[in-house]
């Protein structure tokens, strides 16, 4: 049988190849950064269980580079396709490490010695990195990559210091970008999320007030690979934060700004990250702000009823009109009206987290032009028929699964992706 | 740069001494002003409230003299440019009322037809005159002192029909005060309301809602507050007593300056031309600071 | 006149009726944004922008006419500016304001002392001479300020406004 397409290396795109992988097809993974992993491994705990995310995620991602079913493309994007259901041409462009995969052991040693500071988009821009890097602890492929846009070699030809003292020899400036020709009877499209950027919400003041964090930096902030090891120490002066505040719907359920739908998940998940924040230190105050609790699945309605009456979670119905910050101590004072009661009032926060919206990743425009998919008006992709067959999209063969069509949970999305694979491994052996 | 003003009833009636200082300043600044002949109320709050098309009425008759006489269109009055814009806004959106009141603008040999540019204050000072023309002419830089910006609701909302300055982050006038050479800082109240518009319901609110933000502003440690809208310095100035005793709060001491006021100072003008005498709150003991 | 009278009653009084429908208060989610931000409401406990709207929404609108609370809005705009339906509690009340009057409901005096002025001087009021800081008083050409010109034809304005006004209390 050909190999099956999976776009996307996140939870969703790891449990469809594994799924392929296990049913003995071949399985092509294609994901753009440096390692697969996506959001859940930037995450800290998941709920309701609150176990530690990564540790559920790495040994489904170890798996994945050790099936000798699976091949993992990462820097990869799916450029062109071409063919139908059974037999899809597709080009992938890869790329270059400036590091030879089978050299590297992951040592870190050139990221040591590297002097290029860069911000690290994967911890949310909390910490830096270096040119050269390793994408996360748990990165798989656990290899070196360098960012040439930054990297002083290839900005002004100085340096080099990463391949005086890498003990492999993996360093490879000359690596060019590869072109990658596949043919594959199925695709799975599993490209996942963004975060909505709630800068344009000044109301709020995320860019302005420091200690106005979104939820992505909030994870990071509180899990222990983070930039202060778990500890609350807020970005604008290091004080911890023993009062925090969560605000819902930001950029979501809105006709200005943002997005009109519903993101899904983020009651959930500020009920997750309050508990984690009691969990540290019961003390603290915490207090989410909400318009409608979105508690739709299993043991969801249980564990928000747990976090208010076992571990203090304060919920208050009213979406906070301003945030303003005392130039002085630089707290953070949250006005609104508690909609309950009809007191219009505020309240004193250490840090102010925005619980943003699931927003479609501006990749799939160009991925939807190459596989000849519509997206929907806010870039998420389209399913055949959104009640009947939701992870069919108009063209036979190609699948979508998790946030690549909408906000989802990860319960959802690897549901989804099992679904997909399911669909993907049918269309492999109906064209044998 | 000339520029047809439009003083409105405020100003003109009770807040000259503002006046005063914009006709003092503006020829420094390169500004030529063109005074109306028949202009009236632009009609906000005066009959927005009980009559929205008197209200167009009105000020749709002062955009149609200011047409024929075709400068750009300059109210000194927060309140007067939103009502001119949004005037604007609705005839256009609405030919029925644009053809209404252009029947009673015939009868004064007038008419509307909605291609005049009304311009803010702020917009003439900061986009067009420029804050290093401003810092260039200073002869008294107000150097060492602290003011607060307070721009108004009305010059800055709402943001889908005026874009004068940013509604949540302005930074124009606070700008314009570095550019004499004084210090400002954001602060978490700039934007709040100063409750004039409600003193025709309820006079205590009204003095709560202002005094509030003027202990906020004296709680930082700004030497004064300053302002683009007459209605805003009416409350804040010459109402300050009033606010005080409301607040029972005998020591709150603002000096409060309309911009143009602070700005013919650092230019160099005495603080007579300036209608500095006319300003209720305390502010010799700046003005003398400012003229050593 | 008597037909540009009546024309101009109907005028208004549809424009009024179509404006409150046409300003969405159906949508709103009470989310309490517009609240939030309101100056008054932190002050009085009868005025709250969230449930102005959600009575409107009910088709609670002779409740508010007859009521203090439209009255007490200081038109800072802020509910306008924040609201993520695009809802403008602001806008709403102002027509409200215009239906209460129309109504013939109590209103401030104020309002009436507004639209004397107008009418009589072609602006809220005419110059007066001011006090200054010294206790002394000032007046205009004191200043050197140019005299004020209302507009030319008083006698003609003043028809034209008290003609407007007056088809707006008119059912």
């Amino acid at each position: 049988m050909k190999p099956v397409l999976v776009i996307g290396g996140g939870v969703a795109g790891i449990q469809a190849a594994l799924d392929l992988a296990d049913r003995g097809l071949k399985v092509h993974l294609v994901e753009k950064s440096p390692s697969i992993g996506g959001v859940m491994a930037q995450l800290d705990k998941t709920l309701p269980t609150m176990d530690c995310s990564i540790c559920i995620l790495a040994p489904k991602m170890i798996e994945c580079s050790r099936h000798p079913n699976i091949t993992i493309h990462t820097q990869s994007q799916v450029k062109e396709v071409a063919g139908g259901a059974g037999n899809f041409d597709v080009k992938v462009l890869k790329e270059p490490r400036s590091v030879n995969e089978s050299k590297c052991t992951g040592c870190g040693v050139c990221s040591q010695k590297c002097p290029t500071k860069v911000r690290n988009d994967w911890q949310e821009g909390l910490a830096d990195r270096k040119a050269i890097y390793i994408m996360f602890p748990q990165a798989v492929p656990l290899t070196a990559t360098i960012d040439r846009d930054h990297c002083l070699y290839f900005q002004k030809g100085v340096c080099q210091v990463c391949s005086k003292v890498c003990p492999s020899g993996a360093i490879d400036y000359e690596q060019k970008p590869e072109e990658i020709d596949l043919n594959v009877s199925s695709i799975v499209v599993a490209t996942g999320f963004q975060e909505y950027d709630p800068s344009e919400l000044k109301e709020y003041g995320y860019g302005r007030f420091k200690d106005v964090l979104t939820a992505m930096e909030f994870e990071r902030l509180v899990c222990a690979s983070g930039p202060t090891g778990g500890h609350l120490n807020r970005p604008s002066d290091g004080k911890l934060a023993q009062r925090v505040a969560f605000i819902q719907c930001v950029g979501s359920r809105s006709h200005k700004k943002g997005y009109p739908f519903c993101s899904s998940v983020c009651c959930m998940y500020a009920t997750k990250e309050a508990v984690l924040i009691k969990e540290h230190d019961p003390a603290s105050e915490v207090n989410i702000f909400y318009m409608d609790l979105k508690v739709f699945g299993k043991g969801f309605q249980q564990f928000v009823d747990r976090a208010k009456s076992h571990y203090g979670v304060v919920y208050i119905r009213g979406r906070p009109g301003e945030v303003r910050m005392n130039p002085v101590t630089r707290d953070l004072t949250i006005w609104y009206e508690d909609t309950n009661t009809g007191d219009v009032t505020s309240k004193e926060a250490d840090m102010v987290v925005l619980c943003t919206t699931m927003i479609a990743r501006p990749e799939n425009k160009e991925l939807a032009e190459a596989l000849g998919l519509e997206l929907d008006e806010w870039g998420f992709f389209k399913p055949l028929n959104p009640l009947t067959n939701p992870i069919e999209t108009g063209l036979p063969g190609v699948f979508i699964c998790g946030c690549s069509h909408g906000p989802r949970d990860i319960p959802e999305s690897v549901a989804e992706a099992s679904g997909a694979a399911a669909c993907a491994a049918e269309v492999a052996r109906r064209f044998m | 740069m000339k520029y047809t003003l439009y003083l409105g009833c405020t100003v003109q009636s009770e807040q000259f001494g503002l006046e005063a200082s914009v006709r003092e300043t503006m020829p420094r600044l390169g500004v030529e002003l063109e005074d109306m002949k028949g202009a009236s109320c632009c009609g906000f709050p005066a009959l927005s409230s009980v009559s929205k098309v008197g209200w167009h009425y009105l000020s749709a008759r002062n955009l149609a003299i200011a047409e024929e006489m075709g400068n750009d269109f300059l109210p000194l009055c927060n309140g007067c440019h939103l009502s001119f814009v949004e005037t604007m806004h609705y005839l256009e959106a609405d030919p029925d009322l644009k053809n209404l009141i252009n029947t009673h603008l015939e009868k004064e040999g007038l008419q509307y037809e909605g291609k005049v540019k009304v311009v803010h204050l702020l917009e003439v000072l900061h986009d067009r005159v420029g804050e290093k023309k401003i810092s260039g002419e200073l002869v008294k830089p107000l150097e060492g002192l602290k003011f607060a910006s307070h721009p108004g609701c009305h010059a800055i909302r709402p943001s889908d029909i005026q874009k004068v300055d940013d509604p949540e982050d302005p930074r124009k006038l606070d700008n314009l005060i570095k550019a004499l050479g004084a210090e400002t800082f954001d602060y978490p109240e700039k934007i709040d309301c100063c409750g004039s518009q409600l003193a025709v319901a309820s006079g205590r609110t009204t003095l709560k809602i202002a005094g509030d933000k003027l202990q906020a502003v004296k709680s930082y440690g700004f030497d004064g507050l300053v302002t683009t809208c007459p209605f805003c310095f009416k409350m804040y100035d010459g109402r300050q007593r009033a606010i005080k005793g409301a607040l029972k709060d005998s020591s709150l001491d603002v000096p409060v300056f309309y911009y143009t006021q602070l700005l013919g100072l650092a230019l160099g003008f005495r603080p007579e031309r300036l209608g500095l005498q006319l300003n209720q709150s305390p502010v010799d003991g700046l003005v003398e600071r400012i003229m050593e | 006149m008597a037909d540009s009278d009546e024309r101009e009653v109907k005028f208004i009084s549809l424009m009024l009726s179509r404006a409150v429908s046409g300003m969405n208060a159906e949508v709103c989610d009470q989310c309490g944004k517009c609240s939030s931000a309101c100056p008054v409401s932190k002050e009085i406990e009868g005025f709250n922008p969230r449930q102005m709207i959600g009575k409107v929404a009910l088709g609670k609108n002779e409740e508010l006419l007859k009521g203090e609370a439209i009255w007490t809005c200081t038109t800072c705009l802020k509910c306008r500016e924040r609201c993520q339906e695009e809802i403008s509690p602001y806008d709403v009340i102002l027509i409200l304001r215009n239906l209460a009057y129309r109504a013939g409901y109590n209103y401030p005096s104020g309002y009436d002392d507004f639209v004397k002025g107008v009418k009589e001087t072609g602006f809220i009021s005419a110059p007066q001479s001011v006090r200054g800081r010294d206790g002394g008083r000032v007046t205009r050409s004191d200043l050197g300020l140019p005299e004020v010109l209302g507009p030319t034809d008083m006698e003609l304005f003043r028809g034209i406004v008290d003609g407007i006004v007056k088809a707006g209390k008119r059912n």
